[in-house]
């Protein structure tokens, strides 16, 4: 738009400024936001359903317009499910199944008087049809043997039947109708068949083998096919209008103006959300996104692009006239033709064709307590105005560049739109060989396809037509989570018809978080000490707080990222060692200074001189070290650091007085007594201890160590907002330790036996290593029983490792237990080892009950594990209310995570991690700029099976009624099956599972599972998923 | 012996190179263990041999050993002949090592970095194309087979920028890296030719007298080597990212980290540097010359220094960073100081191959360290405070922003009349062919547009 023709509209606009209506456009912004990726900073890594914002429409529903929406794959490809379907992953009666229990549609339908629905539908799946574009198809029809030869799977009757028909027809029929005696046949029929018969040699017709006859019928088949397929009709598709221009313009021309806004708006962005990376702020960053833009691109004697050169007298021209974003948007939807109606579309896929940096603004904006340096609210507002203005320029530029246009842009989109050709999805060509193909498949006679009508033909084309590839790999994906979940609820239900497993005094009990890889982690300790007891938690332990370690400069929140702690709490280092802490702070402040000043240095152009020349050469030593000898450079490094780390003793300061408010400040941090009651009573209720408690009872919270790894948070405890769970457990052991706590709890019924200890911990998932806490405050008493859990543990740590290592490819599957173990350190050691650990990829289901009536099952480290006792909740199921009102929406939020990173890497995911380029200390690009990239990397997923979770909670299916009904989030994710669910009666081992809206009894697909002696038995010498089992053979260990 | 151990620092990476090429074109799908093994054995029997090199050289107080390979090309009555030939000196024998050291780390580093990803077997084929093309450039004795080596270099780098070739992004920048390079190279062979046409050979030893580098005394006129010089200066411009060719370097920074960490970090980005003091003795003649080299290091070093300062990802921190360095580099042999250079080179290189493997560590570190100070680390809210008027920092910073604009002031001056030139000839082409055949022909240009 030039500057005149700007001012005129604007002028027109002045009078009608009602005529878009800037309340509708904010809304539309608020509506589309919900749908960005609301992953936050990196560092704190949020594992949240990418598609949370559709979580309100059936799972199905959502799926189909994503792809619309999003650009992104709803499912895996198409030859993915194949493969599973040859490898076994999938198997036929599972698609037939699904196809059989298709709601909304009449499986048995009778189509074209031809076939059964399901039946067509079924071999569409299982026989994936060949196509192509136009031209291959007419190669592959001229050149291979699709004409010729009937396909490879197909049957020997189906073949004899199809020739031995073909060969009656011709001879009986074709005979007399070029005598004229038959009257039946057109003489287009006639002459069709005599075109066909005539390319063999028609002399010697009564000597003709089967292959001659093969090919006549083929021939036949495909004229017919082609000839119906012009006389049905495939009906209209729907077009997909309220396209961007851009969108438009780049399907056109190949030229994307896209590719210069976002040039522009991704340094922008990445300048305006830094954290403190860049040496320079950008100036008048406090003046907002909208004012900051302006003035850095509103100077006129800048360097800049060709396209740019409009912008400064734009950007003065809007600020004369004082103009807000709304206003601005409003202005160039506007100038850009945009409809009241296509608001809300348009202004969705504004933001989503940068929807990283756009969410990452609008997280900034929303949670500003997750950020160093927040944004004010209105900031995707004003990002949207900034990029309308460059959305117009860009287009502008190139419409005049690439296609000498000068007009206004809402006609440009009408013209583009003209001239984008709306082909059909499928030619006639295409659609014709598609059938040619079933028609094989089912032995279709040509006679009969000859004979057929062009309404029968239209309901043929149209049917093939709707079992889209997306329907297809919606049914194949069913069946695929229809297999998993059977497997899972036939373990369940065979193992609990088995009696429980529960040691009558355990000597131990250790309470583990709630994650899928403490699932192995708990089952190798049962296995080793059949005499201690397991429980799985959430693993911030119920305890939310902001928490700051005695080496750590800010406090962290380790609580799921739903919540927003009230209290904070600090570790302090104890009185006695208080000097020595001093000291060595102030020995690691000079470091870090001199650590800084050498980051800045090095970058830097006298300094860096001096400092690559001279120290550049001594880099080679960590450069060699690091690479070559991983575990040597990191032993050193840890020797090294010990000397500045902060004492071993420390505290957590816990208690604040009754009657001051929680805050940072002194007096502030920590609990009050009664809250920390309340906090204890509740976090042993929940997983049911509330009676026979060991003399040492173990919180074990867990996180990870890796190296180069930008996605580190990730692998902590997601319950923690990916930090490690440690304090959390420590905090808790400490509450319950205290006697006055104990006290409270006594009159509440719950009697924590004197001799009874508590100890937190910390579980490396990625090393195996548990770290304890305040070990200082333990009984002498209690000395022994620690020492003997501390050797269980290093047995458990070594068996889990080797567990862990069969999913390594690069590690050897025959490694003795030891060996693993060091294998997974170095993995955690290692500069170039992009993945330390899987984390909790492959996870597929979700056990809520008690640990006693599952204990003995291999699950695979696909489940996670939450305790809880049907048998001690009240009648309203209170407890389990308050349970799953965090473990669902937190399980199904790291399941989508995985799951959707999984199907589509690049789109939903953050794609390989090899080019990633950290930026603005908040997130990762791919390469030199791209987009913002949240989601899973795909070395985090690859080994993932994508399937929605099951939930299997030990209830009734009233409760489980009740409760979504009176949880709306529990209720949108379980009966928009965003998440799959069975219930399993706490008396009985029957599972109902929850099917459209309905709890139906399951029946169990098989008697018995198989078992082994030990989980190594069972997994050894195998890296693919395994089934689930029974480990222990019958009822041994530990029966009460 | 010590040609013996110069063939084998040669045929090592060449050995390599035909290995992994021939059993990709032959569809023969080696294991990733067998590749890293393979590409170690390798490194590691060069930079042997590279050390053997340098022992001798030490021992013997030999500091020039010729290795010839003879004419490949020879055609006398046209005065041409392409001539293969390997010098091991004081330049060539450190570059070698500090190449066999960086691309045996990063070797070994993206053995496992880029385990199960699919294209690890076309990132080791690039990866011994580059070698090979790095040590040929080393140790050429011909400013022909400096050539060879050089295009090998540019070719892998292109190659690499585009290694995600599924995204659009790294295609592009692939291309643009590969544009500029080519321009480079065209001065380049420019230069090579008028050095031929003015010494009669392409050899360095006859081109900067006899003594070994860098005691050489050019025997060419002032004249002549400005004019030669300036040549060879735009193809290191060009290879090193001097303004006004910097816009690629953090282009480059699209393919998987190690790449980068090595090719645009350590090695590749300092070739030009390496051909500058490889002609440092035709330097000596013109003092013009040197004040050319000596302005533009200049330039690029505080261009770059300002665009580091506003750049917000770390690698592209990175690649500004390494550009002031090699700018300074640049400086340092415009004013004659070859060791401080060549050793400026070795330290730089390391340094920067450890920091850009290290990139994904960017938020571990700075959580480090603000937990070391116990603070948000400072940051400078101003630029140079108190002396510079608010404007004047907002166009700065725009300008740093805008990586000085450079880019777009190629294309607009180089590209375009590029462009405009070759679209003209095919309208006079079009209209000559018509008028020969009567259907009117198509423009050349008519690509269609990608389907989506």
């Amino acid at each position: 738009m030039s500057s005149e023709t700007a001012t005129v509209q604007k002028a027109e606009m002045a009078g009608a400024s009602g005529l878009l209506n800037c309340q509708d456009i904010e809304k539309s912004i608020a509506a589309a936001a919900e749908l960005l990726p609301s992953q936050g900073p990196i560092t704190a890594f949020a594992f949240l359903n990418p598609l949370q914002g559709m979580e309100d429409i059936p799972f199905d529903e959502a799926l189909r317009s994503v792809g619309e929406i999003y650009g992104c794959a709803p499912y895996l490809d198409e030859a993915r499910y194949i493969a599973k379907l040859q490898r076994g992953r999938i198997s036929v009666e599972e698609l037939r199944a699904v196809l059989a229990e298709d709601p909304d549609e009449s499986a048995n339908e009778l189509i074209a008087d031809l076939v059964a629905r399901k039946d067509l539908r079924l071999n569409m799946l299982q026989y994936p049809l060949y196509t192509g574009d136009e031209r291959e198809l007419q190669w592959v029809i001229a050149e291979t043997d699709a004409l010729q030869r009937f396909r490879r799977e197909i049957s020997h009757e189906v073949r004899d039947h199809l020739i031995e028909e073909t060969r009656h027809w011709i001879m009986r029929d074709l005979r007399k109708a070029r005598s004229g005696e038959l009257q039946q046949h057109t003489p287009e029929l006639a002459q069709a068949l005599q075109d066909a018969v005539d390319q063999f040699p028609v002399a010697s017709i009564e000597d003709w083998d089967d292959s001659i006859w093969e090919r006549l019928c083929l021939n036949l088949m495909w004229r017919f096919v082609q000839q119906g397929v012009l006389m049905g009709d495939p009906g209209s598709r729907p077009s997909n209008g309220n396209q961007r221009h851009s969108e438009l313009f780049r399907k056109v021309t190949g030229v994307d103006p896209d590719k210069l806004v976002h040039d522009v708006l991704i340094r922008f962005c990445a300048a305006y959300l830094d954290q403190g990376f860049a040496h320079w702020k950008l100036p008048d960053r406090q003046a907002g996104f909208f004012n900051s833009f302006c003035r850095l691109f509103g100077q006129t004697a800048a360097v800049g692009s060709v396209w740019l050169r409009q912008l400064p007298a734009e950007l003065n021209r809007i600020q004369t006239a004082g103009l807000t974003p709304v206003q601005c948007i409003a202005e160039s939807l506007q100038l850009l033709g945009v409809t009241q109606e296509e608001i809300p579309c348009y202004l969705r896929s504004c933001l989503l064709a940068l929807r990283g940096w756009c969410g990452m603004i609008w997280q900034t904006e929303v949670r500003p307590d997750r950020v160093y340096i927040a944004s004010p609210p209105g900031t995707l507002t004003e990002f949207l105005a900034v990029r309308l203005i460059l959305d117009r320029l860009a287009l502008q530029h190139c419409a005049k560049d690439v296609l000498n246009w000068q007009g206004a842009a809402g006609q440009l989109r009408e013209d583009l739109e003209k001239q984008v050709v709306h082909k059909p999805v499928v030619n006639p060509e295409q659609q014709a060989f598609l059938i040619f193909q079933l028609a094989q498949i089912h032995g279709w006679l040509p006679q009969t396809l000859a004979e057929m009508s062009v309404e029968r033909w239209t309901e043929l084309i149209r049917e093939v037509d709707s079992f889209s590839s997306h329907e297809r790999r919606r049914v194949f994906h069913a069946a695929f989570e229809r297999r998993i979940a059977h497997q899972a609820m036939d373990a369940v239900v065979l193992r609990t018809s088995a009696p429980a497993i529960k040691p009558e005094r355990p000597q131990l009990q250790v309470v583990c978080c709630i994650d899928a890889r403490e699932e192995s982690f708990r089952r190798h300790l049962e296995e080793i000490a059949p005499e201690v007891e397991t429980f799985g938690t959430a693993g911030f332990f119920g305890v939310p707080m902001y928490y700051r370690g005695a080496a750590d400069a800010h406090f962290a929140a380790l609580c799921p990222i739903v919540i927003k702690p009230k209290h904070w709490v600090i570790e302090d280092v104890v009185y006695s060692l208080e000097e020595s802490h001093r000291t060595r702070a102030k020995a690691r402040r000079v470091l870090g200074a001199a650590t800084h000043s050498l980051h800045v240095g090095t970058r830097s152009s006298v300094g860096g001189a001096f400092v690559s020349t001279l120290l550049g050469p001594l880099a080679t030593a960590p450069l060699l070290s690091r690479i070559l000898f991983p575990r040597l450079a990191a032993r050193m490094h840890r020797t090294a650091r010990q000397f500045v780390a902060p004492p071993a003793v420390t505290r957590l300061r816990l208690e604040r007085e009754e009657g001051t408010p929680a805050g940072q400040e002194e007096d502030q941090i920590g609990f009050t007594l009664t809250e920390m009651a309340t906090i204890a009573e509740r976090a042993l209720r929940d997983i049911g201890l509330t009676s026979n408690l060991a003399r040492l009872v173990i919180f074990l919270g867990h996180g990870s160590s890796c190296l180069n790894n930008p996605h580190e948070s990730a692998y902590h405890c997601g319950a923690c907002s990916g930090n490690p769970g440690g304090p959390n457990a420590r905090a808790l052991a400490a509450m319950l330790n205290d006697g006055r706590v104990r006290r409270i709890l006594r009159g509440n019924g719950l009697d924590i036996p004197e001799e009874t200890h508590f100890i937190g911990g910390l579980h490396n998932t990625a090393t195996e290593e548990i770290t304890f806490y305040d070990l200082e405050l333990l009984p002498t008493s209690q000395v022994r029983s620690l020492r003997l859990a501390r050797e269980v543990f290093s047995r458990v740590a070594e068996r889990n490792a080797h567990e862990r290592c069969r999913r390594f490819e690069s590690a050897s599957l025959e490694l003795a237990p030891a060996e693993a173990l060091r294998h997974v350190q170095e993995r955690s050691e290692d500069l170039a080892q992009t993945r330390p650990e899987y984390g909790n990829g492959t996870n597929a289901i979700c056990i809520v009950g008690r640990r006693s009536r599952i204990r003995g099952l291999y699950l695979d480290r696909r489940s996670f594990l939450m305790s809880y006792d049907a048998t001690q909740d009240d009648a309203q199921s209170s407890i389990l209310a308050r349970i799953l009102g965090a473990v669902i929406p937190v399980c199904e939020g790291i399941n989508m995570l995985y799951t959707l990173s999984a199907i589509d890497s690049q789109g939903w995911g953050s794609g390989t991690k090899l080019p990633h380029n950290v930026t603005s200390l908040l997130g990762v690009m791919d390469g030199a700029a791209s987009d913002l990239r949240p989601g899973l990397p795909w070395q985090g997923v690859d080994i993932h099976e994508p399937v929605r979770l099951l939930f299997i909670i030990e209830t009734t299916p009233e409760s489980m009624i009740r409760i979504m009904d009176e949880n709306p989030v529990v209720g949108r994710i379980c009966r928009n099956g965003w998440a799959q669910l069975a219930v399993l009666n706490p008396q009985k081992s029957e599972i109902l599972h929850f099917r459209n809206g309905q709890f139906v009894p399951y029946t169990p697909g098989v008697s018995e599972l198989p078992s082994a002696e030990t989980s190594l038995d069972w997994y050894r010498g195998w890296r693919d998923h395994l089934a689930f089992a029974r480990i222990g053979g019958a009822d041994t260990n530990g029966v009460s | 012996m010590l040609t013996v151990a110069g063939y084998i620092v040669v045929g090592s990476p060449a050995l390599l190179l035909a290995i992994i090429g021939l059993s990709m074109l032959f569809g023969h799908r080696l294991t990733e263990r067998f590749l890293a093994q393979l590409t170690e054995t390798s490194v590691v029997t060069g930079l042997i041999a590279a050390l053997m090199i340098l022992g001798m050289m030490l021992l013997t107080d030999v500091r020039h050993v010729p290795v010839e390979l003879g004419n490949w090309v020879d055609i006398p009555e046209e005065h041409f002949h392409f001539n293969v030939k390997f010098l091991f000196d004081r330049l060539s024998v450190p570059f070698v090592i500090l190449t066999f050291v960086l691309c045996g780390v990063i070797g070994a580093f993206a053995s496992r970095y880029l385990h199960r990803d699919e294209g690890y077997h076309r990132f080791f084929l690039f990866y011994a194309l580059f070698q090979l093309g790095m040590i040929l450039s080393s140790v050429a004795g011909t400013i022909e087979t400096l050539f060879l080596g050089w295009e090998l270099v540019g070719l892998s780098s292109a190659l690499l920028v585009a290694f995600f070739h599924s995204r659009p992004n790294p295609v592009m920048n692939g291309q643009r890296v590969w544009t500029v390079y080519r321009f480079a190279d065209a001065a380049f062979l420019l230069g090579a030719l008028v050095l031929h046409h003015l010494t009669g050979a392409g050899d360095f030893e006859k081109l900067t007298g006899a003594g070994p580098w860098p005691e050489g005394i050019a025997t060419i006129s002032p004249s002549n080597a400005l004019i030669v010089g300036t040549l060879l200066l735009i193809a290191a411009a060009g290879k090193s990212a001097l303004v006004p060719f910097s816009g690629w370097l953090p282009r480059a920074m699209e393919g998987p980290t190690p790449s980068s960490a090595v090719f645009y970090g350590a090695l590749s980005v300092h070739l030009g540097a390496f051909l500058l003091l490889r002609v440092s003795p035709l330097l000596e003649q013109s003092l013009p010359l040197r004040i050319t080299i000596v302005a533009l290091g200049l330039v690029t070093a505080i261009f770059a220094a300002v665009t580091a300062r506003v750049q917000t990802d770390v690698k592209s921190a990175l690649a500004f960073a390494s550009l002031i360095q090699v700018s300074i580099i640049v400086v340092e042999i415009g004013l004659g100081f070859r060791y401080v250079a060549l050793s400026h080179i070795i330290g730089h290189a390391c340094m920067r191959t450890l920091q850009l493997l290290r990139a994904p560590s960017l938020l571990r570190d700075y959580h480090a360290m603000e937990n070391a100070l116990g603070d948000h680390l400072p940051v400078n809210s101003s630029y140079w405070p108190g002396r510079v008027s608010n404007a004047a920092s907002s166009w700065l910073y725009r300008f740093a922003f805008e990586r000085g604009g450079l880019d777009a002031m190629l294309d607009e001056y180089l590209l375009r009349p590029f462009l405009r030139v070759f679209q003209w000839s095919d309208r006079m082409e079009r209209r000559w062919t018509t008028f020969l055949s009567q259907p009117a022909s198509k423009p050349a240009s008519e690509i269609p547009p990608p389907g989506d």
